[in-house]
């Protein structure tokens, strides 16, 4: 009996048929009788339906105490895993073992009823949940202390607020006791100081208890900072797993299919016959190419280039993208010596520094370029050739400050701000 | 009034509080599940034990709902009886223009009562498994649990509608019989054939909703091809003989009759060979209707 594994899932596969004439469909009465007159000629020929794999061949196992990200695009298969695993609908192929209680999270506020006080809900949603009427006893008062809603316990929650209807339910949910909690993108819902505080109580449940979590986020950064370990699904397919890391770096590799470090053949390199581009690299202070860089400190990109032809002026340039596609910014070389001086043949290495505190957390992509400036001609223009991660490590040193949820914007600099009392 | 009255109800049909009670914990689920592509579930009690908790919960959930925000509040569980009693009841003293009218009377109202608690039985049971959709395609535990906890609502209603019949009894001056101790067990078979039809419709009603049009009709028809308003001396009498068997086919003669047979004794059971029959074809109707549920019950989520 090996016991260290909580969820061992072995070749699972999900099934759906898609209706082939879906397209076909009439939205008109009318329109459907003519189309099933159509369809009876049809009676007897196979029946036109196309199978598609939500999920295929999924293997992998999760040991007990691992808070394990799931990621992957829209229609990779995230929610129907979840949903075997939360046994809501079976599988059509392989098997899962579970060792252990298992509460799924798929949406806040499940079976809650409108007509009901606050206090009713709290016993219904409970016992829907799996907990026994004890259980609820003995949490009653912290799940109404971690909603907030003591003075309206015995109002009906369609009087309720939003926010305080999401926040019970979520309380009655984040309070149940299973070995293995799976959720699926509640903190979609409710404020940001209500999100803080489900992260939280679900770090908290993880770290202190040791509890098993399954997590499914769009939000990269939340992944990152909840879990630990990652599954990433893409078509169905499991493609990556392990720590959570690797995983979100493959998962930003689909996006753009590179790393922080390129080099080229001697005859692969790209250029033309005055410069030939020999390697990019991203790499911190320290001179250490990573996949992730600290948004507070600066970072460096490294163009390494051959000059084949003595005598010529240029510049170097790097344009930079976002996961989105968009410009960030570009920048060519106006202070080095070298840009004004013509060039000897050899090798050249040349060093830039993005400040600490200017790019928004995410991917970038970086364009690599060698340009005249008088006239405007570009001698080299590599496209996409490296990509790097920022991440904010959340000491609350960079432009967040405390905040820890979704923050848009392609850069995110650390304005100087003053506030004055005007009377 | 009602407010207590609802509150007293509750708490003595469904023992128990929404306040603290010590008892003992219990883990909902087991330590160790396995699921793949071929397994599947029957009806176990004791998985219906163990969850018997929600099973309690979701009934009250539905008691309390249904008569929130209306003025009469639970005076409808008796409103509406009386006034099906009363008009069917007096259209049988006309038609049957008995001597005793006071019996005639009390004699249908029994049996709309009965037929009441099946007829929502099988409505609110059919329409159950779509009605709570929002449940088990989010959170799982036993779908069985869904309709079960119909049948508890259907059950109070019939109680309180029973104060009714208790009263009109005591009216037309009837004596009790000693059989009259196994008339729970007409009640439960009655529930039995609303809960193994319901099931069957439930299950159909997943794919096709036409269900909800389909099982008012047959409520509505049901009750006329049923000893409700007639006895079934008086709609035997007037069949032709191979019709009879036709006529106790419908599980509802069986349980309806003895039923009658346990309140008011004497004739009430035209031939015991039909009571029979009409017995069988209730447990057959039960044992299709769990095994019909029980077969699609694991994949409702993907057609619900």
């Amino acid at each position: 009996m090996n016991n260290d594994f909580v969820i061992k899932v072995e070749g699972l596969g999900k099934k759906y048929l898609l209706n082939a004439n879906l397209q076909e469909r009439s939205d008109t009465l009318y329109g459907n009788v003519i189309n099933n007159i159509k369809n009876l000629k049809n009676i007897g020929n196979k029946k036109q339906t196309e199978e598609f794999w939500a999920l295929n061949n999924v293997s992998f196992n999760i040991q007990r105490g691992d808070r394990v990200g799931i990621i992957g695009r829209n229609g990779a298969g995230k929610s129907t895993l979840l949903k075997i695993l939360s046994q809501i609908t079976p599988p059509t192929k392989g098997r899962i073992e579970i060792n252990g209680r298992i509460a799924s999270l798929l949406e806040v506020g499940t079976g809650f009823h409108g007509d009901l006080s606050g206090r009713e809900n709290i016993y219904l949603n409970g016992s829907i949940l799996g907990m026994s009427k004890h259980e609820i006893d003995k949490r009653f008062d912290e799940i109404v202390d971690f909603a907030e809603i003591e003075q309206f316990l015995d109002t009906p929650v369609k009087r309720y607020s939003s926010g305080m209807y999401v926040r019970l339910a979520f309380g009655v949910a984040a309070h149940l006791s299973p070995d293995i909690l799976i959720v699926d993108e509640v903190l979609a819902v409710g404020d940001s100081t209500f999100q803080k505080k489900c992260l939280g109580k679900m770090e908290q449940v993880s770290e202190t208890e040791g509890r098993t979590i399954l997590f499914v986020s769009h939000s990269i950064e939340t992944v990152l900072r909840l879990c630990n370990k990652g599954l990433l699904l893409e078509k169905g397919q499991l493609k990556t797993a392990g720590s959570i890391n690797e995983v979100t770096r493959s998962y930003l590799d689909t996006k753009s299919g590179v790393s922080s470090f390129k080099s080229w053949e001697k005859d692969e390199r790209p250029g033309n016959d005055i410069t030939k581009l020999i390697s990019v690299k991203i790499h911190n202070e320290k001179d250490e190419v990573n996949e992730e860089y600290d948004i507070v400190k600066p970072i460096g990109v490294t163009m390494e280039y051959e000059v084949l032809k003595d005598g010529e002026v240029f510049t170097h340039s790097y344009n930079f993208y976002n996961e989105n596609g968009i410009n960030i910014f570009n920048t060519h070389d106006t202070v080095s010596e070298e840009r004004t001086k013509p060039r000897k043949k050899g090798v050249y290495s040349t060093t830039m520094w993005i400040p600490g505190n200017l790019l928004a957390e995410g991917a970038v992509l970086v364009n690599v370029a060698t340009i005249k400036i008088e006239p405007f001609t570009i001698l080299m223009h590599e496209k996409e050739c490296v990509s790097f991660t920022v991440i904010d490590y959340m000491r609350g040193d960079s432009a967040r400050g405390n905040y820890i949820l979704g923050f848009p914007g392609a850069v995110r600099p650390l304005c100087q701000w003053d506030t004055k009392y005007k009377g | 009034m009602y407010r207590e009255f609802l509150y007293f109800t509750s708490i003595f049909v469904f023992h128990g509080k929404f306040c603290p009670k010590p008892g003992k914990v219990k883990f909902l689920s087991e330590t160790k599940i396995i699921i793949d592509a071929n397994s599947s579930s029957f009806f176990s009690l004791k998985e219906i034990v163990r969850y018997k908790n929600l099973l309690n919960n979701l009934a009250r959930r539905d008691f309390l709902v249904r008569y929130k925000q209306a003025f009469a509040g639970i005076m409808w569980a008796l409103i509406k009886p009386l006034i099906n009693i009363l008009v069917f009841g007096y259209i049988s003293v006309k038609i049957n223009g008995s001597a005793d009218a006071a019996t005639n009377f009390v004699d249908v109202a029994s049996a709309i009562l009965l037929w009441q608690l099946f007829s929502s039985v099988f409505n609110d049971v059919s329409n159950s498994i779509i009605g709570n959709a929002n449940l088990f395609s989010k959170v799982f535990f036993p779908k069985i649990i869904i309709p079960l906890s119909t049948i508890l609502v259907c059950l109070v209603d019939f109680f309180i509608s029973l104060i009714i019949l208790v009263v009109l009894f005591i009216l037309s001056g009837q004596s009790l019989h000693w059989q009259i101790v196994l008339a729970p067990l007409f009640i439960l078979l009655t529930i039995l054939n609303g809960f193994g039809i319901g099931l069957y419709f439930a299950t159909i009603n997943v794919k096709y909703r036409d269900v909800k049009f389909i099982v008012p009709v047959m409520v509505q028809f049901g009750m006329y091809v049923s000893p409700v308003i007639f006895s079934t001396h008086y709609y035997l009498e007037r069949l032709p003989q191979w019709a009879h068997w036709i006529f106790c086919l419908n599980p509802m003669v069986g349980a309806i009759d003895g039923f009658k047979y346990c309140l008011f004794g004497g004739d009430a059971i035209y031939n015991s060979s039909y009571f029979i029959v009409s017995l069988c074809v209730s447990f057959l109707f039960l044992i299709i209707g769990i095994k019909y549920f029980y077969k699609f019950e694991r994949n409702f989520v993907d057609y619900i």
